[in-house]
């Protein structure tokens, strides 16, 4: 068995399938891998992989051409999961590779995502949720500060590498705002500046110290929010385990009305 | 500062009066038992030169300590109202503290929240102030200014006022994404004791208008594709459950009616709650009727999305929802001769009627097994919630365990199943179980909670 160990990212793990095709051991000898902490099996020879991004615009292109752009955002999706769902069996970067694998021995190629009897495809379909799951709840959850400079800033914890999703959202919504989502789990940013399409960034290196600094309404409108927040539920109906199921804590720290509760 | 603000040499803090928090307060909480918050039913894209876009999913920016969705600013322009609607805690004799926004406040509070991520847009709903005209006017300036000067494209839901002019509604419409008037309770007669300043007709005749707007709006749309749209999120309402004896047959059969007759994309139910502690409306100790509400909610979604019918669901002789059991079960109880299916061969809508499996697992299963024959363990990775599903289907043939196709057996092992009552409101729940026991639940004088509304 032939194991392809990709960086665990977006070019990284599309890198690993250019090789693994490139290779010509044969589909049925090859694994991907992006858990480079991973155990070593015995009897398996390990080929490490470097993100390329060329390689990796390359497989992109194909899946879009042969597959659709649907295929190719749900294997987008899928590797920019953590990964870490208990029911797995597979690792993501295998599963996407098995995926095209399957998906481009066909001749209507993109059906396969329907085929969820396939481990492979069960696989990809619990990621591909997961990672929109946590991108839909910070596209509600996420909070905008403004610091003094007039800039919008945002700080988010996500498990999955969702910034892309909330970046293109927000580029939309606020399109002569200048504003910065800091993922700090991830070290990136994505930056956006008024009028102009966003870029995300590394952000390893990033100064926190200037986003203390506040615009002079910053409190005013933080106070006015946490009293439309206190009022607007119901006595009668109070029901804190609900709220939790719809909030989970996780998220209450990067909010402005629930962080004082924790 | 909010590049479009008007007024750049002040802050928009310094633009609010110093009662600016006072007037949230008071008038978030006059607001607060309209229970539509939706941001839902319509796609809009920015246009790059101002501030917003809606997604027709909706998006909810948090969750309140009763657990309800925050997703709108739902305020009162204001609650100095000269009706008096005994289930309202605004009306002109109740004593509470008054408040009245200007236009210019919600805007400055709506751009400033939506900015900072907090909210999906406005809910803006009225007392009356002086006279319907004048109210429905003030409505108006607020979207026009929010619309034209601040250029905010978010979601805007809005109340018309009954009563008001129908030029002004028709503008009000243009400006917003949707609109409702709501019709409070479901007989004209509970509308006559209970809200004497409005009648069926002052509700109805707003509701008609609306929905002939859509319609003629949707024919202009066809023929010219930059006519300004006209509430393009549709029109919804709201009824006020248990605050009046009506039993959940009649609440269906209006809601059936309005979805059909008037076009309606929501209707919403609202558990009471007598604030007012109006002796003449029923009051509870056992807290809001929220089980009743979950059924009826449920109930509705038969409607809308499974192709349910009232009349399949309750009758004249059974006019109550079984409290105990979600109405989907309960209705494939009373028709087993419809059970089991067969996984592999059912089409779309018979899926749709098996508990445990709702649309979207059922469209999953229709595609997944054209690609390979599914087994139990591939239907729950599918969505399939098994352990409902698994008395009413077959697959490849086989039932998951050997059941018996019998209503009492099967509608014990559903009993036992935790899951029938919310989770959020199962220890609610008991306690409200045991109080629908007392009170004769399924007899046509269901006391409950009432909950009051404003429009
Ligand atoms: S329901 Fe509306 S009209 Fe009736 S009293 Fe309340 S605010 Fe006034």
């Amino acid at each position: 068995m032939y194991v392809f160990q990709c960086p665990n990212s977006i070019d990284g793990i599309l890198s690993g399938v250019y090789d693994a095709w490139a290779s010509r051991y044969g589909h049925k000898n090859i694994q991907l891998s992006s858990d480079e902490s991973g155990e070593l099996t015995l009897f398996s020879e390990y080929i490490p992989v470097t993100a390329d991004f060329e390689k990796s615009q390359k497989v992109s292109r194909t899946l879009i051409r042969r597959l659709g752009v649907k295929f190719y955002e749900t294997i987008c999706a899928t590797a920019m999961s953590d990964g870490s769902c208990r029911k797995l069996t597979m690792d993501k970067a295998n599963a996407i590779y098995q995926t095209i694998v399957m998906a481009l021995s066909l001749p209507d190629g993109a059906k396969v995502l329907e085929y969820l009897g396939e481990p492979c495809i069960a696989c990809i379909f619990e990621l591909r949720r997961q990672t929109y799951n946590e991108g839909h709840h910070l596209l509600e959850f996420l909070r905008f500060t403004e610091l003094e400079n007039g800039i919008l800033f945002a700080q988010i914890h996500p498990k999955n590498a969702v910034l892309p999703i909330l970046a293109s959202h927000f580029t939309n919504r606020l399109p002569l705002e200048n504003f910065m989502i800091y993922d700090a789990p991830h070290q990136t940013a994505a930056v956006h500046k008024a009028s102009k399409d966003y870029m995300i960034v590394d952000a390893s290196s990033i100064n926190l110290s200037a986003i203390q600094s506040l615009s002079a309404d910053e409190e005013h409108f933080r106070n006015l929010w946490r009293a439309f927040f206190e009022t607007i539920a119901i006595p009668e109906r109070q029901n804190l385990k609900l709220q939790i199921q719809n909030i989970p804590k996780r998220f209450w720290a990067d909010t402005v009305e629930l962080r004082d509760r924790l | 500062m909010h590049p479009l603000s008007t007024n750049a040499n002040c802050s928009p803090a310094t633009r609010l009066s110093p009662t600016i928090l006072d007037k949230l307060t008071i008038l978030t909480a006059a607001a607060k038992y309209d229970v539509a918050c939706t941001s839902s039913g319509v796609d809009r894209k920015g246009d790059g030169a101002g501030i917003g876009n809606t997604m027709s999913c909706g998006i909810c920016h948090s969750f309140a300590a009763d657990g309800r969705c925050i997703s709108l600013l739902k305020i009162l322009y204001t609650n100095e109202c000269i009706f008096n609607c005994a289930y309202c805690q605004n009306n002109r004799n109740a004593d509470v503290p008054r408040a009245t926004f200007t236009p210019e406040e919600i805007c400055t509070l709506t751009i400033e929240f939506y900015r900072r991520n907090y909210i999906e847009g406005l809910f803006l709903s009225s007392g009356i102030i002086k006279s319907p005209d004048f109210t429905m006017d003030l409505i108006y300036q607020t979207l026009y200014r929010l619309r034209t000067v601040y250029r905010f494209q978010g979601y805007i839901h809005v109340k018309a006022i009954p009563g008001a002019d129908p030029i002004l509604i028709e503008k009000a419409g243009f400006l917003a994404d949707r609109m409702s008037v709501n019709l409070e309770l479901p007989t004209s007669d509970a509308l006559r004791k209970l809200a004497p300043c409005k009648s069926r007709k002052t509700i109805l005749e707003p509701m008609r208008q609306i929905q002939n707007g859509i319609t003629q709006n949707k024919n202009e749309l066809t023929l010219y594709r930059h006519t300004p749209q006209f509430v393009p999120a549709g029109q919804s309402t709201q009824m006020i459950i248990g605050a009046t004896p009506e039993n959940d047959f009649q609440i269906m059969s209006v809601a059936e009616n309005l979805y059909q007759k008037f076009g309606l994309k929501r209707v919403f139910y609202s558990a009471f709650v007598n604030v007012n502690h109006n002796a003449d409306l029923p009051a509870l100790p056992g807290g809001p009727p929220l089980l009743r509400e979950h059924r009826l909610y449920q109930a509705d979604w038969l409607l809308r999305y499974y192709g349910f019918t009232v009349t399949e669901l309750l009758s004249e002789d059974k006019p109550n929802f079984n409290i105990y059991l979600d109405p989907k079960c309960d209705w494939a109880l009373r028709h087993l001769e419809f059970f089991p299916v067969e996984i592999h061969t059912a089409d779309y809508q018979t899926l749709l009627r098996v508990p445990g499996i709702g649309a979207k697992s059922a469209g999953r299963i229709i595609k997944a097994r054209r690609g390979c024959k599914l087994n139990f363990a591939d239907l729950k990775k599918i969505g399939v919630v098994l352990k409902r599903a698994l008395y009413f289907i077959t697959c490849n043939g086989r039932m998951m365990y050997p059941t018996k196709l019998e209503e009492d057996y099967i509608c014990r092992n559903l009993l036992s199943d935790r899951s029938q009552i919310p989770r959020e409101l199962r220890e609610e729940g008991y306690r409200q179980l045991s109080l629908f026991d007392d009170v004769n639940f399924g007899g046509d004088s269901n006391v409950c909670i009432p909950m009051p509304k404003q429009y």
